[in-house]
């Protein structure tokens, strides 16, 4: 008889990397498909190239630097997949392109791969594209489905256009901006689901976005309009939650969050970008080394008060 | 390294094996702040070329004068009145550079490779390697920067040198010219030297130890 | 964290029957402590409760023969790959006639207190759950320290165990008459039983028994691996933590798991040494059971009383899914504190590969002592045992929560248990 011997445990729950990136994807497909119904199939090819480039980045990545090639951990996928979600619907291909390799070779690859990336890789990624050619990041078009035309408006309610809406079509996401952050419903369903399959905590979206509602209300913003309008509730749900680069204890994601809010209302009333939410998540995801450093779970057995040694 | 420096050695290891910029990670700040075009690169690395081999022949022919508890003052003086030299010269006959490089030029003075060679190197050796070091960690910043300047002016702005080389239908990518382009290209090229480093290091201890 | 009622379906509906073998190997180390000095020698003639390894050393717990019969070898064998220890061997002649002088003390409400102790320490009486300490030893409250709380663990939160819930359904009197006579000996007014809200019977069999009982009251803990871990069972029921580096006694309280408390029970009342165990026979196998089996009964014999694997079998585990070690072949002897087997296909034996953390903070989130695992098993791959000391990796009661969460698949509680030893070897090795 030939058994194995192995350190206990000896079972292991049903949840790996592979099935919460799956899980991930199921989430976001809501959010895809109205991004898709609300602007064609542009929206569909900017969203499909972004995936394929992200997936045959890593490959080719692991392949010529001899690594374990893991795109079957999914984690490519979801994050070519989030950046096209970030994209508007009329970026151009090669847009999509560009970001999907800094997304993967850049921010991830280069810092050690799947878990070792600083920032959030889709998030940086659209960073670099937005500060690189923010006239196509802005583009924004109304939707084909909004009555009247499909003119090019490079207004959001966020910038200075004059753009208004009411809050049925901008929670639905008949309103102008990147695919996936124009319908808040979607979003919801999508965050229900991870909550649900206990992918996410309720901790960081909500925290997010509730600190960002009372700010807006202080800044003399009206709350809804500034939770419904651009992409603080995309960020909040998809990208703010990304494992790798938030804090690991409670206490340290409600911070992170908290300050993910509060720079989103910053940035949006007294910086010079319409939107924050990119920038706002990336400052969020340095700090967050530092909050992991700082903020440990309590010890037990532990005297209260007592520090531990860091 | 040996104990006798022959002339070419030095220059050689200024220029490559311990580049001001790449290996010894030294004034980074006009690094990033003057890379955005090939031209920037070569202006700045010219002028401190031109400071660093004025400061290490005159520091290195007072060597022996300058008491050895004010010599970073002495070496400040001297380092200032070169750049002084060039910050006038420049205004002269390059106004263009000039202004492109504003700020960058009198803060040459503060620069650490000036400094560093003064202190490492001049104080120490013979006006004529010292000249020679001058030289070859000028050349090799000036290479370094200039490097960068190309590679962050291509993509930021789809030229070299001033030169269109990728065609009006570039869309160029803007954060290349920004500060955060000059973080990415200047990470990448070292990260590129040390991988290059760490595998001869490995290469040499195999050797060693076979 | 999951609940801990996984894996026992199988058997926790399956009444506790006895199960005697042809043979039984009794190992002289089954307990923490100097091994037992064997006193009887081949060829000898036993008989079922006669003392056949002597104790040696503070902790030393005499073995008693299981069965009468014939002992056939005293050598030294191989047991989970340990160091070999020295195993009596009996065949068994079937009388199954017990030792002379076996005497009882009566009730255990009215016996002198004074000889409890020595009554549990002469019954060969250590910890059932699986840490095997000697229970004389916890049983004495040395000087300058106190005791208020008697805490009976029926929390079995461990997987696929269920012979400590049987032993609570089927028999609920020995458990408290064991609690009681603790309580006596040592005059606590207080003994708590704990068990789990899965267990729905075992609670309510166990309040039927304590009922006006003195001091004895049945509490219900939320089912949650690992509820039954000692510091965290005292946490629940009093709210006190063990310091670290501590005994549960340094806050007071005395944690006896509820097969040891049955059979201290059975010590004091019908003076019966420990000479066999309930022990869950669950996984690949065609009749899962709860077996009352012999101390020393081959693992081989018991799947055989449960008609065999069911499948190839690809690891059989000495004690629960979380925390039982793996056994090399099944001609291992079931010891005292041997609560289960575990039989695991082949498909379910294999460890996945380690893939790179992706930080989900999932082990963060399930330590039950409050430790960062995946910042502990970072130092443990760098081979920096300061760094996992500094982020008191000593402090880790290998529970292996984290690494049943981690979807990576890493090895957290195994690099943990390797640097725990190696620290304190280090730490050894510094001393002398």
């Amino acid at each position: 008889m030939k058994l194995f011997v192995s350190t206990p445990p000896h079972i292991r729950a049903h949840e790996d990397t592979r099935s919460i990136m799956l899980d991930v994807i199921i989430a976001l497909l809501p959010t895809t498909a109205a991004g898709i119904y609300f602007f064609g199939y542009r929206a569909a090819i900017v969203i499909a190239v972004s995936m394929l480039t992200a997936v045959l980045s890593e490959w080719i990545w692991q392949k010529l630097a001899k690594q374990t090639v893991r795109i079957g951990d999914l984690s490519a996928l979801v994050t070519g997949l989030i950046l096209g979600l970030n994209l508007p619907p009329t970026a151009p291909w090669w847009l999509a392109c560009i970001g999907s390799v800094i997304a993967i070779i850049l921010v991830k690859q280069l810092f050690g791969g799947i878990g070792h990336n600083f920032m959030n890789p889709a998030m940086a990624a659209r960073g670099v594209l937005i500060v690189s050619w923010p006239a196509l990041m802005t583009a924004y078009t109304l939707p084909a489905v909004f009555p009247g035309v499909d003119a090019v408006a490079s207004a959001t309610i966020l910038g200075d256009g004059g753009f208004t809406a009411n809050y049925m079509d901008m929670f639905i996401g008949n309103i102008p901006g990147s695919i996936g952050e124009v319908s808040k419903a979607a979003i919801l369903i999508g965050l229900v689901y991870m909550l649900l399959r206990r992918v996410v905590s309720w901790r960081i979206p909500v925290i997010f976005v509730g600190v960002f509602a009372l700010l807006s209300l202080i800044f003399g913003n009206d709350p809804l309009t500034a939770v419904l309008s651009g992409g603080v509730l995309f960020g909040a749900v998809f990208m703010a939650t990304d494992y790798t680069t938030s804090p690991m204890t409670r206490l340290g994601q409600s911070i992170y969050a908290a300050g993910c809010g509060l720079m989103v209302a910053l940035i949006r009333n007294f910086g010079v970008y319409p939107e924050g939410v990119t920038f706002a998540i990336l400052l969020m995801n340095i700090v967050t080394p530092l909050i992991d450093k700082y903020l440990n779970p309590r010890l037990y057995g532990a005297k209260k008060g007592a520090k531990k040694n860091v | 390294m040996s104990d006798k420096k022959t002339a070419r050695g030095v220059f050689v290891n200024g220029l490559l094996n311990e580049n001001p910029t790449f290996n010894l990670v030294l004034g980074t700040c006009p690094t990033q702040a003057v890379t955005t075009s090939a031209i920037n690169g070569i202006g700045m690395g010219a002028a401190a070329t031109f400071v660093l081999l004025g400061s290490n022949v005159v520091i290195s022919l007072l060597r022996n004068f300058i008491p050895n508890k004010v010599r970073i003052p002495a070496f400040i003086v001297i380092i200032c009145a070169f750049v002084t030299m060039v910050q006038l010269l420049m205004q002269a006959f390059l106004p263009d550079l000039y202004s492109a490089l504003g700020m960058f030029i009198p803060l040459i003075v503060v620069n650490c490779i000036i400094l560093a060679r003064a202190e490492a190197f001049a104080s120490k050796n013979s006006v004529w390697l010292s000249a020679v070091d001058g030289v070859g960690m000028g050349l090799g910043f000036t290479l370094a920067i200039t490097l960068i300047g190309c590679i962050r002016e291509f993509f930021g702005n789809g030229t070299v040198f001033g030169i269109n080389v990728l065609g009006g239908g570039y869309d160029p990518m803007l954060i290349m010219i920004l500060a955060p382009g000059g973080f990415i290209v200047f990470g990448l090229i070292l990260g590129i030297v040390n991988a290059i480093t760490n595998k001869k290091k490995a290469k040499n201890m195999q050797e060693a130890d076979a | 964290m999951h609940s801990s009622g996984e894996g026992k379906k199988q058997t926790k509906d399956v009444p506790i029957r006895a199960f005697v073998s042809d043979t039984v190997a009794i190992p002289m180390s089954m307990h923490i402590g100097a091994p037992s000095k064997p006193c009887v020698n081949k060829g000898d003639l036993v008989k079922r409760g006669q003392v056949i390894g002597e104790p040696v050393g503070p902790l030393g717990l005499p073995v008693h023969a299981s069965i009468s019969g014939e002992v056939v070898s005293v050598e030294e064998r191989l047991l989970f790959g340990a160091s070999p220890t020295m195993t009596v061997t009996i065949k068994n002649d079937f009388a199954d006639e017990w030792v002379e002088g076996i005497k009882g003390l009566g009730n255990v409400e009215t016996i002198d207190p004074s000889l409890v102790v020595d009554a549990v320490k002469n019954a060969g009486i250590c910890g059932m759950g699986g840490a095997a300490f000697p229970t004389h030893v916890k049983l004495t409250v040395g000087e300058g320290k106190s005791c208020d709380t008697i805490i009976i663990n029926g929390a079995e939160c461990e997987t696929y165990l269920t012979s400590d819930y049987r032993l609570m359904v089927e028999k609920p009197r020995r458990v408290v008459d064991g609690l009681r006579a603790v309580m006596r000996a040592l005059n606590v007014y207080k003994g708590i039983i704990a068990i789990e809200d899965n267990k729905p019977k075992a609670i309510s069999a166990m309040r039927e028994a304590a009922r006006g009982r003195d001091g004895v009251e049945v509490r219900v803990l939320r089912t949650k691996y690992p509820q039954g871990g000692e510091k965290q069972l005292i946490k629940a029921l009093t709210g006190r933590e063990v310091p670290s580096g501590k005994l549960p006694l340094d806050v007071h309280t005395i944690v006896i798991n509820a097969a040891t408390s049955a059979a201290i029970a059975d010590a004091i009342i019908d003076g019966l040494p420990l000479t066999e165990r309930i022990t869950t026979v669950t996984g690949c196998v065609n009749a899962p059971a709860n077996l009352q089996v012999r101390i020393g009964t081959m693992f081989e014999d018991i799947i055989s009383a449960c008609e065999g694997y069911s499948e190839e079998p690809g690891k059989i585990i000495a004690g629960g899914g979380m925390t039982g070690p793996c056994s090399p072949d099944d001609t291992m002897p079931i010891t005292k504190g041997g609560g289960g087997i575990v039989v695991l296909g082949v498909k379910d034996a294999k460890s996945a590969p380690e893939s790179p953390c992706i930080r989900c903070a999932r082990c963060v989130q399930v330590c039950p002592m409050g430790l960062d695992p995946f910042k502990i098993k970072n130092f443990c791959d760098k081979g920096d045992l300061k760094g996992a000391q500094k982020n008191s990796v000593m402090e880790c009661i290998m529970c292996g929560c984290c690494s049943y969460i981690c979807p990576a698949r890493r090895q957290l509680t195994a690099a943990f248990k390797e640097a725990k030893a190696d620290i304190m070897q280090e730490a050894r090795r510094q001393k002398q």
